[in-house]
């Protein structure tokens, strides 16, 4: 009995103890305060308002007055730090009649242990020019009824344009952007986001020209819009009979031009290609974003989108795929291969017809290509485990490694290494390899038979040379302007097909070597 | 199958990198497309850690004196006398196949009940430290620290003699030698990681493909817990200034699966790398290596936001280091 009843007192006491602790160290400090302030302002003034966190609503009105109401809120997990937040943390009003500014002013490097947020809800006359900057993160920024020139610039949160007459510049990096026309648009509007959506609403007879551009998102509108034209991934149209522009950009997120009363699930995308376009380059970036998984597909797989990632486990006909930007992953091809890409990486599998990939930037691994074809990138490295066919390879910049070519190999880098390992059960095959900045290694058996022209051009003869494997190949050196010339020629085991190769600021090898050779699996 | 036979033959060799460079490439190529040989591989690397992990024991006394009384009489020879190089090199790597082949054996039977051996300390008595290994340009040794045994037949060449001070005995024998070193250690060892990082930033002259260094940190290192500082450092002067670009795309790309311990110096060579890189590979890794950064809450700094942002608008970017940008952008939480 003594024991059950000391047995609860401890655990009652660890339970409190545990409870206080966790209150003890859980807790956070804050304190809030409130400021107002009225400064005079010339009707056609500006208002500066630089505040790193916190929402912001200005709102115009009558009068020469710029009244600033600030509520500033520390947060901190102690004491000592909130004072230093307080002591660091200030609110500054300064200017004169014709600029007023009025900022959050933090320490540069501050103390991560307390945070800060500062709403202030300024109302200006409707005339004066604003412009917000230097917001990292508000929960929103609102301008309402304000006549004059308006500017906003911060990273993240919900920007709301209401009322707003005269020119505007909107500049975000994430949330969403907000405008509503109360009246049509007289002056020029710039938005341009890189994640967020940007919604606009106008009166139903608007005139006005709309410029839009997204990569991942859409274009949507509910105005009927006239004369569209895509140049690229922007689109340029009419609303009503056409006037001042509206520039819509967002990388990420969808832009939408919206009739007053009309809902956004109503409108039309004016990406997907009009009947009697007429193909152009980068036309892929009109098409949505998507994004594609699947195990198989039993025929043709015909795939275009703006932004897409792309996983194909098994394509059992032909594959054509064309992307403005994502991963393409296809595992097996039964038939022609056509890949296109304006950037990222490919990663094929067994292609038994033949090939044609490229991307703008990234790199290309293939495993098989049984029939050959063409890979190229702009930059970035070109791995093939095994060409059964001839093969151009291309990169604007990046290495080139071939582990088994069976057939005619032409590799060319810009900058970077090509090695190539040929075919075993190949006596004689035709090789051209190139790279303007590195080294060229040609694997081969000691049987292979071939007639060898190979150079190196490079600025110092005592570091780049040649390695030969085989005998009977003459070397000469001749100096060309500043550089050197390193050219070794001739047959090894009695002649064949042409070898090729040039390589600058870099060493060239031919190495004989017993290979193994890459045995192919069968379809099932 | 024979090809399987030899390849494994050179495996001991593999693993105590006595390979030349053209058969190292060969069997790495034949491991990675033979699954048994893959195996294979994998055990040999299993029973050398294995082995690296066994307790030193002392000698007892008694042996030791034995083996001393032995040996003493001797005469050791200061030169060792001519012979063909391939002998040795055929004895060393015999001994190190069977060294191997009874690690493999030891490796493979592990599962058998084992007998713990209890470590005791290691004592030292009456001798000398052994100075370190200086991995120099040119050095001046005295002759009393240089061992009377020199072994093989190292390459000397461009031999002077030097007869200082008349006032002294002292004489002195400079020369150039070409000698073959291999030194063993953990990754995480100052003197490995120091040596990587002259490696990498000194390469020019190492053949016959300079971005084989970085495969072999990368792959050395992502297994590390957390590797060194030294080695991203390297790895971010080399983005900055290796003029080969195959290079510059490894060393970024590298970088990106080294993110723990990117320092302020690698971050800053990677948002340089994504401002200015004229191959749009290497600013598509770097891109991507600092997207990873900003996922992982990692050190951001105000230049970086803003190049990404500015990357993400270009309209004459790469659509893909444009998407990438956003993407990293979007997981940015402003503090």
């Amino acid at each position: 009995m003594r024991v059950t009843v000391r047995r609860t007192v401890q655990t009652f006491i660890a339970v409190a103890t545990v409870l206080s602790a966790t209150q003890l160290f859980g807790a956070s400090f804050a304190t809030s305060s409130r400021v107002t302030r009225e400064f005079q302002i010339d009707p056609a003034g500006s208002v500066w308002i630089d505040n790193p966190f916190g929402s912001i609503d200005v709102v115009g009105g009558e009068g020469n007055v710029v009244t600033v109401t600030a509520e500033r809120t520390l947060t901190a997990p102690d004491q000592m730090s909130l004072k230093d937040a307080s002591d660091n943390v200030a609110l500054s009003f300064e200017g004169d009649t014709k600029v007023r500014l009025i900022r959050t002013l933090l320490p540069p490097m501050r103390n991560a242990r307390w945070t800060v947020m500062v709403n202030y809800v300024i109302h200006v006359p409707r005339g004066v020019n604003v412009k917000i900057g230097g917001s990292k993160s508000a929960e929103h920024i609102r301008v309402a009824n304000v006549n004059g020139s308006v500017t906003i610039n911060g990273f993240s949160g919900v920007v709301m344009m209401e009322g707003v007459v005269g020119a505007s510049v909107v500049n975000m990096v994430n949330g969403r952007i907000i405008y509503d026309y109360t009246q049509k648009p007289v002056a020029r509007a710039q938005v341009q986001a890189v994640n967020a959506d940007i919604d606009m609403w106008f009166p139903a007879n608007s005139n006005f020209e709309w410029v839009a551009n997204t990569i991942n998102g859409d274009m949507l509108s509910t105005f009927n819009v006239k004369a569209g034209r895509f140049n690229g991934s922007v689109f340029h149209g009419i609303v009503g009979s056409g006037g001042t522009t509206i520039n819509t950009e967002s990388m990420m997120g969808h832009v939408a031009v919206l009739m007053k009363g009309s809902n956004i699930a109503d409108a039309q995308s004016i990406r997907m290609n009009e009947p009697g376009h007429q193909a152009a380059p980068n036309d892929v970036l009109r098409q949505p974003a998507k994004k594609i998984q699947m195990p198989f597909v039993n025929g043709d797989f015909v795939f275009a989108a703006s932004v897409a990632d792309v996983v194909v486990g098994e394509v059992r006909g032909n594959a054509r795929v064309e992307t403005g930007a994502g991963e393409v992953e296809l595992g097996a091809v039964f038939g022609q291969c056509n890949v296109t890409s304006l950037g990222g990486p490919l990663n094929l599998g067994d292609i038994m017809g033949s090939l044609f990939a490229h991307t703008g930037a990234g790199d290309i691994i293939v495993r098989a290509s049984r029939m050959g074809g063409q890979v190229t990138t702009d930059g970035g490295l070109v791995r093939v485990i095994y060409a059964g066919g001839p093969m151009t390879l291309r990169s604007g910049g990046g290495d080139i490694i071939v582990r088994q070519f069976s057939a005619f190999m032409d590799a060319e880098t810009a900058s970077g290494d090509v090695t190539l390992t040929g075919d075993p059960a190949q006596k004689s095959i035709k090789v051209t390899a190139r790279t303007l900045q590195g080294n060229i290694v040609l694997n081969v058996s000691p049987r292979f038979a071939a007639d060898i022209d190979a150079t190196i051009l490079t600025s110092d003869p005592e570091v780049n040379e040649m390695h030969l494997d085989f005998n009977g190949i003459t070397i000469r050196r001749e100096q060309v302007g500043n550089k050197t010339r390193i050219r070794a020629t001739g047959k090894i085991n009695g002649g064949g097909e042409r070898v090729e190769l040039y390589a600058e600021e870099g060493d060239i090898y031919i190495s004989a070597q017993t290979l193994t050779p890459i045995r192919l699996a069968n379809p099932k | 199958m024979p090809d399987c036979d030899s390849m494994r033959e050179n495996m001991p060799l593999l693993l105590t990198e006595s390979l030349d460079p053209a058969r190292r490439e060969l069997t790495h190529q034949h491991i990675e497309t033979c699954p048994m040989c893959v195996a294979e591989w994998s055990a040999y690397k299993e029973t050398w850690s294995i082995l690296d992990t066994l307790p030193e024991l002392d000698v007892p006394a008694r042996v030791k004196q034995r083996f001393l009384a032995e040996v003493s009489p001797a005469v050791t020879p200061n030169v060792v006398p001519f012979r063909r190089r391939s002998a040795p090199r055929w004895l060393a790597q015999a001994a190190a196949a069977v060294i191997i082949a009874g690690g493999a054996f030891y490796g493979g039977h592990r599962m058998t009940p084992r007998v713990e051996l209890t470590p005791t300390p290691a004592t030292l008595v009456n001798v000398q430290p052994a100075p370190f290994y200086s991995i120099a340009e040119s050095r001046v040794l005295p002759a009393a620290s240089i061992s009377p045994q020199i072994e093989g037949r190292p390459d000397i060449q461009n031999v002077q003699f030097t007869d200082a001070s008349p006032s002294n005995d002292q004489i002195g024998v400079s020369f150039d030698i070409t000698s073959h070193v291999t030194v063993t250690g953990r990754p995480t060892d100052k003197s490995m990681v120091r040596l990587l990082r002259y490696v990498l930033e000194n390469e020019d002259k190492q053949s016959p493909s300079r971005s084989r260094a970085i495969d072999w940190v990368r792959s050395t290192y992502a297994h590390v817990g957390n590797p060194d500082p030294e080695i991203t450092e390297a790895l971010a002067n080399v983005l900055r200034n290796d003029d080969n670009q195959g290079v510059r795309i490894k060393a970024a790309d590298t970088l990106r699966s080294l993110q723990s311990t990117m320092t302020d110096g690698t971050r800053d060579a990677l948002v340089e790398a994504l401002k200015n890189d004229p191959n749009p590979a290497v600013r598509l890794k770097a891109v991507e290596a600092l997207a990873k950064l900003a996922r992982s809450g990692g050190n951001m700094d105000p230049d970086m936001v803003d190049t990404l942002r500015k990357k993400a608008s270009q309209g004459d970017e790469n659509v893909y280091v444009r998407v990438k940008a956003a993407e990293a952008l979007s997981s940015i939480q402003p503090k």
